[in-house]
């Protein structure tokens, strides 16, 4: 296997590489897993000497094998290897599992909650965002991000210009397209609003893709 | 054609290049035949499963989903069968100018660049597709899967013994071809089961195109009416894939200029360099769908390497140079689903940037270009989407030729093709997925 990564001391990848040119299911995989490696979440799991998990969709053939081996970890494509614990879960809803988890539960709980990853303070993950996406080509001059809650509305705004595209909704709808952890279009189907123009449309789902699956 | 008393079916090719357009009546094409016809914007925008592409910055004349106008190039009116004519147009923006995105509109910019060098370019095609016994309904209701190659399961090439049902096909779509006025040369049973290949005559860029999609038309439009399937997916089947091999010369004054009797011209040289050059960003163009990357194994046809040579068909660029007339390059790396306007546009660009930057080639590959060790210092055709589209957005010569636009828009959309097939059931680890033959048996 080709490693893009392999420094378990990078800041940005912590202990976790990926194959060469890996499907957005390895993608999205070791962006949680490097999230959780960076925050302290997985510690467990980056403690054991070794494991393979297989990392299952329960609608599509998506799969993908986590290895862990005496402290790093690193994630390819399809289930090449006889794993020690199966995971199959809803990849579309935060890796929400579909069935009880074949193999060692106790591994499979481990990466489970690695792959959930706590999100951090919308206004931090916000910044985040805005930090990775100012880049992508034809990106609004500003984000305004409004938080609602039952008691009104926060905004916020992040770059400064003339073009502006609005994202508003819950902590948890926007955590959730800030970290990566939800995808930018099916987000619109489970309570986040948005304006703008239909390029800004284009271009936000680009710079969703590029959070959740660095592409 | 003075007058026009039939419907009229205009036509184009948006990025899938499969021809798109609608009929219309002889008042309506009248009434517009020579300020346009509008079309939504979202053919630019919208995938072979019917989801909008994004991804990349849509430019301005694309606004929220505006309209854009087919012009039909009058040029092209035919009579496609009784009480319907058929003409093929061009996409303007609101502002009258060309859409940059539109693949015909690409060639026509790079012939005439190519004509400031006061170059013309000849160009022929090998149309390669798989006919099933099948009608397309029975094909459907079997997901395009299992089949039966119409000719029988036996491979082999150049079999003249093909059963009747076979050559009737073939026959009945050559006579079509006769009476639309489309040139061409030969046909022949191919390698694979069911597999044929079709040989148009050499024309002019814009030309040939146009032949090529109303060639495939037909081929669609015959298969139907005798109750039978052909597909021009890159690889119908588990098993052999299909190409599409284009050749191309370059003339000034009508001479020939690729012929060398010994030493490669420099305009001939430099056109291999740049075809080089642009080969690993231009395979995201040659290479369009997912399935097009399944082909490139090696020892079953199509290029694996980044290769050039005299004579050699195991390479990707194949320079014929001993004929005065027939000397060209053939271009050994598109696959059968390419877009016959973008592959074309594709091999323009390079030879234009080799010609224009002076560009030398690598050393021939005078070795079988299969298989070849690192030692060799011949580096891989990309052999994912991804690599290729990764290729192509650094790519500065496809940047500068094709532009900016293009080059962000077919990026983005093949990111796109790439997520859908990952996320929405196609499984990389299978020979074929179930998701791409229903996604492209008909419409690539």
């Amino acid at each position: 296997m080709t490693q893009t990564t392999t420094s378990p001391s990078s800041d940005l990848t912590g202990p976790v590489t990926l194959e060469d040119d890996a499907t957005p299911l390895v993608r999205m995989i070791g962006r949680a897993l490097r999230q959780s490696a960076r925050v302290g979440h997985a510690g467990q799991l980056f403690a054991r000497s070794a494991g393979n998990v297989a990392v299952r969709s329960h609608d599509t053939p998506q799969s993908a094998t986590i290895s862990i081996d005496s402290g790093s970890v690193s994630v390819s494509g399809g289930v090449l290897v006889d794993p020690d614990a199966t995971l199959v879960v809803d990849v579309g809803a935060r890796y929400r599992p579909t069935g009880e988890p074949a193999g060692d539960a106790g591994l499979a709980e481990l990466v489970l909650s690695a792959l959930n990853p706590p999100f951090p303070h919308w206004r931090e993950s916000a910044e985040q965002f805005w930090e990775a996406a100012r880049s992508v080509p034809g990106i609004p001059d500003v984000l305004v991000v409004v938080v609602e809650d039952e008691s009104g509305s926060t905004e916020a705004r992040f770059g400064s210009g003339d073009t502006e595209f609005v994202v508003a909704g819950t902590a948890d709808v926007l955590g959730g397209l800030f970290t990566g952890a939800d995808e930018f279009i099916p987000a619109l189907s489970s309570g986040l609003r948005i304006q703008g123009t239909w390029a800004q449309l284009s271009v936000m789902s680009s710079a969703s893709w590029k959070v959740r699956f660095d592409v | 054609m003075s007058e026009n008393l039939n419907n009229v079916r205009l036509e184009a090719t948006n990025h899938d290049g499969t021809l798109i357009g609608k009929t219309v009546t002889p008042a309506k094409f009248a009434s517009g035949k020579t300020s346009g016809f509008a079309f939504a914007d979202v053919l630019f925008a919208i995938d072979l499963g019917t989801q909008f592409v994004l991804g990349d910055a849509y430019e301005d004349w694309r606004g929220n989903l505006y309209d854009i106008a087919m012009v039909p190039d009058q040029s092209t009116l035919i009579e496609w069968r009784p009480g319907l004519d058929s003409v093929i147009g061009d996409f303007h923006k609101q502002d009258g100018t060309p859409v940059p995105l539109c693949p015909r509109n690409m060639v026509r910019r790079l012939v005439a660049r190519l004509a400031e060098q006061g170059l013309t370019a000849t160009v022929a095609v090998e149309i390669e597709a798989t006919l099933f016994e099948e009608s397309i309904q029975e094909a459907r209701a079997k997901g395009y899967r299992d089949l039966t190659p119409l000719g029988g399961s036996t491979g082999s090439t150049y079999q003249i013994a093909r059963s009747s049902d076979w050559v009737a096909y073939m026959e009945a779509v050559t006579r079509r071809l006769d009476a639309l006025g489309i040139v061409w040369e030969a046909w022949t049973d191919e390698a694979a089961p069911g597999q044929t290949e079709l040989n148009l005559a050499p024309t002019d860029p814009i030309r040939i195109t146009d032949n090529w999609v109303r060639t495939k038309q037909v081929m669609r439009e015959v298969a139907n009416d005798l109750g039978h399937t052909v597909t021009f997916m890159a690889k119908p089947t588990a098993g052999f894939g299909q190409g599409a091999h284009l050749n191309l010369s370059l003339q000034r004054d009508g001479v020939n200029q690729f012929h060398a009797d010994g030493e490669l011209a420099d305009l001939l040289r430099h056109s291999v360099g740049g075809l080089m050059a642009t080969m690993a960003g231009n395979t995201s163009i040659a290479l369009p769908q997912i399935t097009s990357y399944r082909r490139l194994e090696d020892f079953s046809g199509p290029p694996t390497t980044m290769s050039w040579g005299l004579n050699n068909k195991t390479a990707a660029v194949r320079a014929i140079t001993h004929h005065p007339k027939y000397s060209r390059l053939e271009y050994r790396l598109p696959g059968a689903d390419v877009n016959p306007y973008y592959a074309v546009a594709g091999m323009l660009a390079g030879i234009l940037a080799g010609i224009e930057g002076k560009i030398d080639p690598p050393p021939e590959v005078t070795d079988m270009a299969w298989c070849l060790p690192g030692r060799a210092g011949v580096a891989r055709i990309p052999d994912t989407m991804s690599k290729a589209w990764r290729a192509l957005d650094a790519d500065p010569l496809l940047r500068e030729y094709l532009g900016d636009e293009f080059v962000d828009f077919w990026v983005a959309s093949r990111r796109w093709e790439w997520m859908e097939f990952h996320t929405k059931g196609g499984d990389p680890f299978a020979p074929l997925s179930e998701w791409e033959s229903l996604r492209y048996f008909e419409f690539a």
